[in-house]
Formats: structure tokens, sequence, C-alpha cells
């Protein structure tokens, strides 16, 4: 742990854990009709180096691309890996389909049948150190697998990482896939759900005090393992749920009901949404936002984040 | 900073902590023929299993061996979850795929909750405040502790549970098949005559606690290097490993000469073990100034995320006992490892404070831990 780290004291940040300096949220089949997730990342991240990757790979590289405001198919950097930039990721079911593909073909035909380009995907932790190579992070890398929560979890992670001076930026994603085994998977879940959707979002997080007073911020993450204890704050702050929240308040913005279920990509997606919201400044919108998300069997997380506004200044 | 380590427990194809300490003391390989699995057809004829024989493949095998672990493991600490603010950190390389390929192949039940651990630390742990399953490879258990430790020195929990479950795939089985050129009999770390990985299975939990705590501690976790390669999805690469070593030293501040044992990640294969030799000379120097180096996947298996708090769990006992297993498996050390003190033979009456553990995983993922000794 290097000396700075150490002594930057935890009272000097001023809202929250972290700030949040760039986000992007990438659902490639938003628009009309069904565009393939790998035809969009040849768009943005140019032809080169994307065959054998998996559709969540290539929905988190698109993201992370649209976090850092990176112009299309901008060329890959190929530097030293950046060792103080971390990179957390959320996603249950990424290498699902692989998985169960690989261990088919074992079974009916040969190992030999197996293409060996497809070895990185049989390990779940291949979007985290995929994002690693392609940008160059070289900080801590963390596939987050935790389930409902698992979004959430990934962004708490990531806050650990700037406040224990681990990294100095992280790079969050959230994804899943809408291959057939994700899909089934999905609906074998219990509980209120949208149809499953494929999507991604990234987020930036940077130490509280980078932007302090001008991004937004990132609060504490609540656990709490039932939604009767989850708390909530005025009905000023905007509520970004889900569709498994049902009771203890009406959802502002129910992520899961405008794109369909998400899964680990989840917590991401919310935070991305939270933070665009009340980012936009011409907007209505509050500057405080409750993100939760989570189910009964995995437990339940919340997150602020609020928009630090000039002070004196009556909106 | 630092965590003691207030309880542990583990599973392995040798028994538990007490009994996998013995076995490795005297020497022993927990390898035997694959079960389960159609062995010709994979290429791979070898595995360090867990279960009693029969022809069946029990279902959950992971899930159910890290449940028994985190019951052991906080009933040895003393900590209640009901009481006290507790979480969990469940480093895995597989999760539960094999459940998964089985459900994909026979069809039946399958919960999608039950892919990930929070399900199995639940039920030896009903009241815990959250869990979180990290598939980080095969240095997923490194992390795990890594962050645990983190939890604990910012106060967010009274007490962290790092564990690590895994249970062999048909799909990382077919993996090794497929790379491999014939079926190894059994992995040897730092071998001359390297057959490659065979993979292992098993579970361990270990409760980490701040410094204040009142317990007896087992060993104190002095701090935990991270890195990512960033170079190359499969390949490992100097430059994150060395940063990861670096980190450790610098986190746990001490010197690379503090150091008087490593449990290395030694997966005998081409890829890692000359590159793993080479960075302890350059950490450490050469010959009487590199501290004693042994490895257990010789013994154990390839173990996936969870070989890095076996060789915590290792490391513990070889610091209260001041006895070192030798490297399983290992007949004449590769070249690279001319200067390297390998442990040939068991190593006893051995005076260590400091011991290093060393895991390096898929994606180029380095967790490198330094635990001491406590009175």
């Amino acid at each position: 742990m290097t000396a700075s780290a150490v002594e930057l004291p935890r009272q000097e940040l001023p809202v929250g854990h972290a700030c949040l300096t760039g986000w992007a949220i990438h659902v490639p089949d938003g628009g009309e009709g069904h565009v393939p997730a790998a035809d969009y990342a040849r768009e943005l991240l140019g032809r080169k180096g994307l065959l054998y990757k998996e559709p969540a790979t290539l929905m988190a590289l698109c993201a992370v691309h649209r976090a850092l405001g990176l112009p299309p198919r901008t060329p890959r950097s190929l530097a030293e890996p950046d060792p103080r930039t971390a990179v957390v990721v959320s996603s249950n079911l990424g290498n699902a389909e692989t998985v169960t593909k690989v261990a088919r073909t074992a079974r009916v035909a040969s190992v030999r049948d197996i293409s060996l380009l497809d070895a990185p995907n049989a390990s779940s932790n291949v979007i985290a150190s995929t994002i690693a190579i392609w940008f160059r992070f070289g900080g801590p890398n963390l596939m987050v697998c935790s389930g409902a929560t698992s979004g959430l979890d990934a962004v708490w992670l990531a806050s650990l990482l700037l406040r224990t001076g681990r990294a100095d930026r992280v790079v969050v994603v959230g994804v899943e896939p809408d291959d057939e085994i994700s899909v089934a998977l999905r609906r074998r879940r219990g509980g209120r759900h949208a149809p499953a959707r494929a999507g991604a979002a990234s987020l930036i997080l940077e130490p509280a005090v980078v932007g302090a007073g001008t991004m937004p911020a990132l609060g504490p993450i609540a656990f709490v393992s039932d939604r009767e204890q989850l708390t909530f704050a005025d009905h000023e702050t905007l509520l970004v749920g889900c569709a498994e929240l049902a009771g203890p308040r009406q959802s502002t913005v129910d992520v899961e009901e405008e794109l369909g279920d998400l899964y680990g990509a989840l917590g991401v997606v919310q935070v991305a949404t939270a933070t665009a919201l009340i980012a936009d400044t011409d907007s209505a919108a509050a500057d405080t936002a409750t993100v939760v998300c989570g189910d009964d069997l995995d437990g339940w997380r919340s997150a602020t984040i609020c928009q630090p506004r000039p002070s004196g200044v009556d909106p | 900073m630092s965590a003691l380590v207030a309880g542990m427990a583990m599973r392995t194809c040798l028994g538990d902590g007490e009994e996998t300490f013995l076995a490795l003391l005297r020497g022993r390989a927990g390898v035997g023929g694959l079960r389960y699995l159609d062995g010709p057809g994979l290429n791979v004829l070898r595995g360090y299993h867990i279960d009693a024989e029969g022809p069946d493949e029990p279902a959950f095998r992971a899930s159910g061996w890290l449940t028994t672990c985190v019951r052991e493991a906080l009933e040895d600490a003393g900590v209640d979850p009901d009481r006290q603010r507790v979480l969990a950190i469940v480093g895995t390389g597989l999760r539960e795929l094999r459940e998964l390929e089985r459900w994909s192949e026979e069809g039946g039940a399958f919960a999608t909750d039950r892919l990930h651990f929070g399900a199995a630390v639940r039920e030896a742990a009903p009241g815990i405040a959250g869990v979180i399953t990290l598939s980080n490879a095969c240095s997923a258990g490194g992390h795990a502790l890594a962050l645990g430790q983190d939890l604990i020195e910012l106060g967010e929990a009274d007490a962290v549970v790092a564990a690590g479950a895994d249970s062999m795939t048909a799909s990382m089985l077919a993996m090794i098949g497929l790379v491999s050129e014939q079926p190894a009999e059994q992995l040897r770390p730092f071998d001359a005559v390297r057959g490659g990985a065979v993979l292992g299975e098993g579970a361990v939990a270990m409760v980490l606690v701040g410094e204040d705590a009142h317990v007896r501690p087992k060993a104190r976790v002095l701090g935990t290097g991270l890195s990512c390669d960033a170079k190359h999805e499969t390949a490992a690469d100097s430059g994150g490993i060395e940063r990861a070593m670096r980190d450790a030293l610098e986190r746990a501040g001490r010197a690379p000469e503090d150091v008087d044992l490593v449990i290395a990640h030694g997966t005998g294969t081409a890829i890692n073990d000359p590159l793993e030799c080479e960075l302890l000379n350059s950490i450490f120097g050469r010959d009487a100034a590199c501290p004693l180096v042994t490895a257990l996947k010789g013994a154990l298996g390839h173990t996936s995320g969870t070989a890095a708090l076996m060789s915590a769990d290792v490391a513990i006992r070889c610091l209260r006992e001041g006895s070192v297993p030798p490297i399983v498996g290992l007949r004449e050390p590769i070249p690279e490892a001319a200067r390297v003190p390998l442990v040939l033979d068991h190593w006893g009456f051995a005076s260590l404070n400091v011991v290093q553990v060393n895991a390096f995983g898929f994606g180029g993922v380095n967790a490198v831990t330094l635990l001491e000794a406590t009175p």
C-alpha cells in the first residue's frame, strides 16, 4: 500500500465513497429490429481482435469504450498496462452457453472437436480479463457472479478498491447475454421478472476527492437480507428499482420494466441510469437517487448517488 | 495494517485440514482415476477427487463442502453471524458450472440461484450480512483474502469469511484434454518431465477478524498484492506477477529477506513453472538468499479458485508446526529451478515467521499473500 493511499483520510471524502466520472449504457438491440452484438462491436471497436469473443465480452468492451468517451474505432493502446486502473465486472451467465457447448462436444464427440480459441471463454472471468487486455488496465481485476445483487456488489467492490488505495480509477461493468442458455436459466429464477434482455453498462469510478463538488458521487452501499429492512429517503429522491422490488415504495424508474430482465447487469445499469438522470442539470430530476437491487434469495443492496449543486443557489 | 485468522476449515482429496497437512508431510498424493466423466473421450484419465467411491456423481458437491467448511470455521473462530456483522467472499474458478452442464445434458431440477454460493454459505450461517461470489479463476481465493482483509481494515465488517470452493467441470477437463498430448498420470510441479495439469477439488473457509478482536489467532494476514497482467488471456506474464509480489511486500511492510517460505503456484506446466522460478530469483535473489519453496498441486491437484486458500491453510500449519511439506510428485527439477531451494524432502524444525502464497490465474489475474506467525 502506498503511503498516500494509507493516509487518504476518509473524512475528506465529501459526499460519498467515490465519484462517477463516466457512465454508459449499451443495450444493443434496443432500437428498431434486432442488431447482433457483434455488429455493434465492429462499428464501435473496429474489426480486429473480435473473433471468438462471446457476445457478453463484446457488449462489455463496447460499454467501456463508450464510458471512457472514446471515438468509434479508436486504435487500441499498445502502451504498458496502467497498474492504477482496476476492472470489476458483474455477470452471472456471460459464459454459460460456452461452458455447456464445450461439455456437450466433449461428451458426444471428442475434445479434438473443440476449438482452442474457446479456451479463454471456458473461464468465467474472461470478460474482466479481456477488458484489462483490450484497454491495458493492469490494476486488480475482479469478476463478480453473485446472482441478483451482483451488479451492486461490483460497484461496492470498486469503491472498496479506491478506499484502500488499490487503484486510482476503477472501470465497472455489468453485462448479461440473451443466448438460449442464458434466457432459459433466467426463466428458471423465482420471483417477478421481465423477459430476459441482453445488455451492458459501464461506470468509471474515481476517488471522491478528484471530482469533489462537481461529479455525481456514490455513497455507501447497504446490505440487507430482507426487503422489509430496506430504508428509503424522502419522496424527493428518485428510486431506481427493479421488477422484484414491490411493496416498500413505488419505483420512480424501473429499469427492468423499461429494458427487460438484466440479472447480473442490473445494478450497474441502474447506477448508470440514476447517474445520467441526476447529472442532467437541465431536467427537473432530483439531486439524489437511491438504487435498489436484489431478491429474497440473494439478499438486497441499496446505493445512493447524488449530484452536488453549487451551494447558495436555490434551484 | 493487518488482520487475524481466527478460525479455519478445509476439505481436500487428502481429508480435512489436519489430515491434509499430515499426509503432505508424508509425501502422499491424493490422485486416482477420474470419476463420473467419460475419461478416454476427454483425454483426461486422472483426478484428485474427494468423494468416497461410488458410481453416481452427487449433486452440488462444491456447495456441500463449502457449507461444511464455513460452519466449521465459524465455530473454530467463535464468531456468530447472528450477533456480529459478518460478510463472506467466496473465491471460485468454476462456481457450480458442473451442475449447469448436467442440467443442459440431462435436464431436471437446477435452480439458477445455485450457480453461485450465496445459498451454500447461508445454509451454514443464516445470519450473515452478505455473500459475494468472486469468479477469479485460479487465484480467486487469494483475491477473497485480499478483499476480506480490506473490509476488516476499513471496519466494514466485524468478521469476514474468506472462502473457496471448486469441483471439476467437464468443460475444464475438456480444455485440459485438448491441450495435453497424452493424459497426465499426476501433476508434477517444477518437474523436468512435467505431464501437465490434473484437476483437484475441495473447499476452504478462513475467518478474518481485526487486530483488536478477542481471539486466539492462528496467524496474521499481513497483506495481499493484486495485479492483472493485461497482456494475454492464457499465457502468464512476468510484469504482472512481479507487481503483485512487490505490492504484497509493500502492503505488508516487509522486505524480501523477511520471507522464510514460499508456497508456489507451481502448476507443473511449461507456461508457469519456469516463469515462477525466474521471478522468485529476481525478487529474492538466488540460492541461499531465496527462501524455501514448496508447492501443493502435486499432492492436491490443481484446485482452481480454491488453491490459494488451500495454500494459506497449509502455510498457517507450517508456521505453527515448524514443518514444511515436500513438493509431492517432483522427481527432477527443471533447469530454471537450479538456484531455487525447492523442498524435495519433508523439512522439519524450520524457524518460520513469514510465508508467501502465490496464486496466478487464467486471464493474468494475480494474488500474492504474506502470512505471519502469531504467538
